[in-house]
């Protein structure tokens, strides 16, 4: 029989609180060593224990990083989803199986393996059996896959940092496994691993790991935050990394945490931070950003320089909590009432996540206000390869603001909302420092910061905020673009998109189809983004949401002859984006315009 | 006393700083004549300039009402933030950490603190941040024209409508039962009371909590009221003569008989005198306190003075463990961590 090697997706259903999670991650993490190119996605539920969990394992050669559009070995776990997990498999495809959990195996045109996953565990210790059989059946795979036991136990030894006993008994048990398979069951199935040579040296990390990293060489000096999946990770990797990063030989800090009551005094804390001179963020998710609202236009309002870190889940409401969704960007686009217009940050890669970390800060001080940064939980909460992180080349951007008692006589006439420079950027002074003091306030003022309800003052303090935020469309990150010559369609799309374009790109490819790529990086959009739709006869927007959130933002944008050259292709489910179906969606946009 | 017969022509009184009065003032006052509002900032920009605070050194916070609008009106070489409705205390957290060093003069309403802004009240105090706390309360909401707040009192009568039937919240009482530091309760009517006790709550360190009853003359002034200055002048309980020393004077003595006055020291040295001069009240005692204030709802009065003091609780400052120095005035090549330490992770990371 042929054999396929690393070209194959599996499927591990378990349900969660049962220690799978460590088990997966010991299998991912031994691909990722053998230089197979692989990823991992985690889609949990909303709670502790005891709920159907998947987690998915890709292996890919072309480096495809998305789910698959299919699965080839099927680990079956949990009873609850054991029927709908068997029956949407594919025939031919392989299933891994625990002969214990008195469950049958109703399909007879798959390759069956039945393990006695739960009794192998009781035999090494019965009080946690249920842990064990997780890393029963990585065993069993290994076995079966042929992965090279020098790596499993690197991994395991990895997982379990220097917890001796843990290490030897994973290892025992992932030797049951293979022990089984070898001693009772035959190879059946085509699928193999095979090594592979990486050029660069990589590391696996989470994307809120990262954000948290690049915040803390952003200089964050205040993180106030409330609990929400999916992005409390991202809050405690800054928790974690300050005592190493951000903490003096005394033991004392020059970053403050503060975990608030709610969103809405997280919000209040980050921009009294901003008011005082400090650098301040937040990490929550859309329901926190849906609270926080009214300070989001106070930011604007008064220009007050603040970081807000949106990882981003399924809405509305509390939604889907712990699966993703692009359907925050226009709420952070035109957060809170009234005309407002806010930048957003969206990275697609970890790299990007770390370099996005620490810039928020100096786009939040050197414009004065706030700033979004937007991930998901795709990219937020699972681990992807990393090239690593590369040191800031710019010097913090601590912004406009009036230090000495000398540079602010120097000024003709100060006002702390006075256009001194015609940037639309104000100089402003601190509280404490002895500079001339203003009262912020959310109410009309004029460039003086006085109260006004005059239609003159209102009317330039818009126009000039209008001027402020669209002057730095091409001072944010500027699209990613990969054209193909004499191309006639483009495709826009964005954040953790980036890992399945590619596998987009191909199956478009092979049905004839060649198409550029702009991957928006920062909104407001960059001008090189409206030069690529100009280039191109049509540009289809992609995007994980129903509504076509960033598609909306360019029609409303878009000067009036672009207009009609842009479709949107938004999708979501709830899932990570599979390529099969926006490759699909983008055929049939294709089709429907052909019509 | 001096004796010089003759007052040189407007002479202009200066502080310990050298500082007139005149620089603690502010804006004119856009309040309706006669609002307690108004006294309480002219005891405000009183307590400061005698204080000797540098006004460069006072953030004046605020949410929105009629209350939070006085900023504007005192401290005009102050800072201030007037924010949005019920939320100062968020924003002064976060100010606070970033610049601990800063006096923070938060002015609040009943709408403000009572209602949407509870939650906040309620976990800035469970923080204990350093800042004074005023609330302007006046059982209605002024400036949406004299609905009921949630600190009406049962049966008390605005000018327009029928008596409020709904529990108040008191402030006072609450603050008490979260381990407030310092919780006091006045009279914009009782300018001596009110001076020694803001100043007082400038000097101590943690969250000082100050409830003044201040009739709103427009909506709630009538007699039906329990919050016009009639009915308070009529009702009012005073704990005890409230005296304040500040650490840049001498503590002189009194002609009090011993055990019938009570000196509290506070954080800058200061001192906070206290002469019994009805029941005797223990301000460090949490059940005086809310007994004191339990009789007076009881006997439909206003028991004012320093209610409850406690100088043993860290505040937040010193609970979030940082460098000495105010977090601005960190140097920017101290809150990013050098290239090496990156190589570093990296190198952890790939291994």
């Amino acid at each position: 029989m042929a054999t396929i090697a690393n070209d194959f997706t599996i499927n591990i259903a378990t349900a969660n609180g049962t220690g799978s999670q460590s088990a997966n991650l010991i299998l991912l993490q031994s691909l990722f060593e053998m230089g197979i190119p692989v990823s991992g996605k985690n889609m949990f539920p909303s709670n502790i224990s005891g709920l159907p969990t998947w987690y998915i394992v890709r292996l890919s050669d072309h480096g495809y990083q998305a789910p698959g559009n299919r699965t080839h070995i099927q680990v079956l776990v949990n009873p609850t989803t054991w029927h709908e997990d068997l029956e949407s498999l594919e025939p031919g495809s392989v299933v891994i199986w625990n002969e214990n959990a008195k469950m049958e195996m109703t399909r007879d045109d798959v390759i069956s393996y039945p393990i006695p996953m739960s009794s192998l565990a009781r035999k090494i210790n019965p009080k946690i059996a249920k842990l064990v059989t997780n890393i029963i059946y990585v065993g069993v795979i290994a076995e079966i896959l042929g992965i090279d036991q020098a790596e499993l136990e690197s991994a395991v030894a990895k997982q379990f940092k220097g917890k001796t006993t843990a290490i030897e008994l994973n290892i025992t048990a992932l030797g049951l496994g293979r022990d089984y398979f070898k001693e009772n069951l035959s190879k059946s199935d085509p699928y193999v691993v095979e090594r592979r040579t990486i050029e660069k040296k990589q590391f696996f990390i989470e994307g809120n790991e990262a954000v948290a990293l690049g915040c803390i060489y952003g200089g964050v000096q205040l993180l106030a935050w409330y609990p929400i999946t999916p992005s409390s990770s991202l809050a405690e990797g800054i928790i974690n990394y300050i005592p190493q990063l951000r903490t003096d030989d005394d033991g004392n800090a020059t970053c403050a945490v503060v975990q608030a009551e709610d969103e809405l005094a997280a919000a209040g804390m980050v921009l009294g931070a901003g008011w005082a001179g400090g650098r301040g963020m937040t990490a929550t998710s859309g329901p926190g950003i849906s609270l926080m609202q009214e300070f989001i236009g106070l930011g604007y309002f008064a220009e007050i320089p603040s970081v807000f870190w949106d990882v981003n889940r399924v809405g509305p409401s509390t939604g889907l909590p712990t699966r993703t969704q692009q359907s925050d960007i226009t709420m952070l686009y035109e957060g809170s009432h009234g005309d407002t217009q806010h930048i957003v940050l969206i990275p697609g890669t970890v790299e990007e996540c770390f370099e996005f970390g620490w810039r928020a800060f100096d786009y939040a001080e050197r414009f004065q206000t706030p700033v979004f940064g937007l991930s998901d939980l795709d990219l937020g909460m699972n681990r992807w390869a990393c090239e690593g992180f590369e040191y800031p080349d710019q010097d913090m951007d601590r912004g406009k603001v009036v230090r000495d008692r000398d540079v602010f006589e120097a000024f003709e006439d100060f006002g702390r909302y006075l256009d001194v420079d015609g940037d639309g950027i104000p100089y402003r002074t601190l509280p404490g420092s002895g500079m001339d003091p203003i009262l912020y306030r959310g109410t009309g003022h004029n460039p003086k910061g006085v109260y006004s309800e005059k239609p003159h003052d209102y009317f330039e303090l818009m126009q000039r905020l209008r001027r402020k935020i669209d002057g730095a469309r091409d001072l944010l990150p500027a699209p990613i673009l990969r054209e193909e010559t004499e191309c006639e369609i483009g495709i826009i799309y964005l954040g953790s998109m980036e890992n399945t374009i590619q596998e987009i790109d191909d199956i478009l490819e092979a049905t004839g189809i060649k198409v550029s790529q702009c991957r928006v990086r920062a909104l407001p959009m960059h001008s090189e983004v409206e030069d690529f739709i100009r280039r191109h006869e049509m540009t289809i927007v992609l995007e994980l949401n129903r509504d076509g959130q960033m598609y909306g933002i360019l029609r409303k944008e878009l000067p009036n002859d672009l207009i009609t050259k842009v479709r949107s292709a938004a999708h979501s489910d709830g899932d990570p984006p599979r390529a099969g179906i926006y490759a699909q969606l983008i055929l049939d946009t294709l089709k429907e315009e052909e019509q | 006393m001096s004796d010089t017969p003759e007052r040189p022509a407007r002479t202009i009184k200066l502080n310990v700083l050298n500082e007139p009065k005149d620089s603690y003032t502010g804006g004119k006052s856009s309040l309706c004549p006669g609002c307690g509002h108004d006294q309480i900032s002219s005891v405000i920009i009183n307590a400061a300039w005698e204080n000797g605070i540098e006004p460069h050194r006072v953030a004046k916070m605020s949410g929105i009402g009629c209350s939070s609008k006085t900023p504007a009106y005192y401290l005009g070489k102050s800072h201030g933030f007037n924010t949005v409705h019920g939320r100062m205390p968020s924003v002064t957290t976060g100010a606070y950490t970033i610049n601990k060093d800063l006096l923070y003069i938060g002015v609040s309403g009943d709408g403000d603190s009572a209602s949407i802004g509870i939650g906040q009240l309620i976990h800035s105090i469970r923080r204990n941040i350093d800042m004074v706390y005023i609330i302007e309360n006046n059982g209605v909401y002024g400036l949406t024209k004299g609905q009921y707040s949630a600190t009406a009192d049962i049966g008390s009568k605005k000018k327009k409508g029928v008596p409020n039937k709904t529990q108040p919240i008191d402030l006072c009482a609450l603050a008490i039962n979260l381990g407030c530091t310092f919780v006091a309760r006045s009279f914009s009517g009782s300018k001596k009371q009110l001076s020694s006790l803001i100043k007082a709550a400038m000097s101590h360190k943690g969250f000082a909590l100050i409830d003044v009853i201040s009739p709103c003359v427009t909506f709630n002034n009538n007699d039906e009221s329990m919050r016009s200055y009639g009915y308070v002048k009529e009702n009012e309980i005073t704990l005890h003569m409230t005296d304040y020393i500040p650490h840049f004077n001498p503590v002189e003595e009194i002609d009090v008989p011993e055990g019938h006055y009570r000196d509290i020291t506070l954080h800058d040295g200061s001192t906070i005198r206290l002469e019994t001069i009805s029941a005797e009240h223990d301000p460090e005692s949490s059940i005086a306190a809310l007994t004191a204030l339990h009789h007076a709802e009881v006997a439909k009065k206003h028991v004012t003075g320093l209610l409850y003091f406690d100088n043993s609780k860290p505040s937040l400052a010193e609970d979030l463990g940082l460098v000495d120095m105010p977090l601005v005035d960190v140097p920017n090549d101290v809150l990013r961590p050098s290239k090496d330490t990156l190589d570093k992770i990296n190198t952890a990371l790939y291994n």
